[in-house]
């Protein structure tokens, strides 16, 4: 017969074996992902970066339907960005990573407005609940401003200006020639 | 023989100041939104291709306004002036007549472009887009243009009345150019994305932005957006040879 204590003791372990077991399937892949270029990068308005990186799996088995993505957050309005125009490639789908094998992973990203903003990337893969991300990658981008009066004010009222010359040149010759 | 009704229409259309008064508005139009553009404090923050890919939008919107305007009346003009009796008398095919009204209407079309380039030179300044800009502006705007031109000279066909033809004309342009101006988030069903993939209004627009704001120049790269084009293109131009068969089937003096 099984002491009462005793029930405890294995009911207790199998909550604990039940735990680990819930654990380890929620837990995140076996990648790393390091980024190699600047953890903050600078520019302006319209400027163009690449956020270079390496996504490698470091578990013993390979990874299916290994999928990584990009999450850019705006930190002056603690919102996160619509990628349309930052990104042209919004997503990468990987596939399988072998055991042990690395992969370059190379963004290029459009600075569209002014601001600071953090990018990560992250991966998931298939059978695992939790993604895996890499480190932050702050941007710093200052504003452009177009201001250029000089060049466009000549073309802004030459144009219509000598169009009215030609209108009333028309006009003239029409006369002219009745 | 398309050239003598091609020139009288160029005489006609551009040789008094009334009808060249719609230039000098349309440069107006250009020098307000490029000024605008590039001075105003707010809009000069935009990134400097979505500048020149909202100026491309307006240059080919007010180039297909124009130009729906026109060619809704311009053929129609002969049947309800009467003079399509006698055009036809004189050694002047329908294939002339079309012809020369096609090119007339094309006139006005290259009259804008022509009118646009200092304001594509000025704004895209210093991004090295100002070729491209140029030419897919060119390009995209003549093969829409040729498209809706086919377009209403079919429905002229038809109705031989410029007021029902022009009517016709604007609701089909304002149908094309309004699903053109929604956001990516109403495009997200497969009924909007289809209708998208078809419009040519959407395509020149989608075509323009990948040039300027995705930096894809090259023709291989607009491909998805230029065939829709050429496809509209042909359809219109199946229409408007049915429309010629009925036309000429049916006589200029039309039995209702």
């Amino acid at each position: 017969m099984i002491k009462s204590t005793e029930k405890t003791f294995l009911l207790f372990l199998l909550l604990i074996s039940v735990g680990f077991v819930a654990h380890a399937y929620a837990a995140a892949p076996p990648l790393t992902m390091q980024i190699f270029s600047s953890s903050s990068l600078s520019g302006t308005a319209g400027d163009f970066v690449t956020v270079q990186g390496q996504i490698m799996n470091t578990g013993s088995k390979p990874l299916g339907d290994v999928t990584t993505y990009l999450s850019l957050m705006d930190n002056q309005n603690k919102l996160p960005v619509d990628l349309e125009d930052w990104s042209a490639e919004k997503g990468l789908y990987i596939g399988t990573i072998d055991a042990g094998q690395t992969l370059p992973l190379n963004w290029k990203i459009h600075f569209v407005k002014a601001g600071t903003y953090s990018l990560i990337m992250i991966a998931e893969a298939a059978g695992y609940d939790s993604p895996q991300v890499s480190s932050i990658t702050q941007f710093n981008v200052s504003p452009k401003r177009n201001l250029n009066p000089k060049q466009v004010l000549p073309v802004a009222l030459g144009t219509p200006i000598v169009l009215i010359f030609i209108v009333f040149l028309l006009a003239y010759r029409r006369r002219v020639e009745e | 023989m398309f050239t003598h009704i091609w020139k009288k229409e160029i005489r006609g259309e551009l040789y008094t100041w009334k009808s060249m008064l719609w230039l000098v508005i349309a440069s107006l139009l250009f020098s307000f939104t490029s000024y605008l553009l590039l001075t105003n404090q707010e809009l000069s923050l935009l990134d400097q291709t979505e500048l020149l890919w909202l100026l491309g939008k307006i240059m080919i919107g007010v180039a297909l306004l124009i130009v729906t305007i026109d060619a809704s009346s311009i053929l129609n003009v002969e049947f309800e002036k009467e003079t399509a009796e006698s055009l036809f008398l004189s050694p002047i095919s329908l294939r002339d007549l079309i012809l020369g009204k096609l090119f007339a209407s094309l006139t006005l079309w290259a009259a804008i472009f022509v009118i646009s380039i200092p304001y594509i030179v000025v704004t895209s300044a210093g991004s090295h887009l100002a070729w491209a800009f140029m030419g897919y502006v060119a390009l995209l705007g003549t093969l829409g243009v040729v498209g809706l031109v086919f377009l209403i000279f079919g429905i002229s066909l038809l109705y031989r009345s410029s007021k029902n033809t022009i009517t016709t004309a604007l609701i089909i342009l304002l149908a094309f150019a309004t699903p053109a101006l929604f956001t990516s988030t109403l495009k997200n069903d497969i009924v909007s994305q289809t209708f998208s993939a078809i419009n040519p209004i959407d395509n020149i627009f989608n075509s323009l932005d990948n040039v300027l704001v995705d930096y894809k120049t090259s023709l291989l790269d607009n491909w998805q957006f230029l065939l829709p084009l050429i496809v509209f293109c042909v359809v219109a131009f199946l229409f408007l040879f049915l429309s010629a068969k009925r036309f000429t089937k049916q006589g200029i003096i039309k039995n209702d």
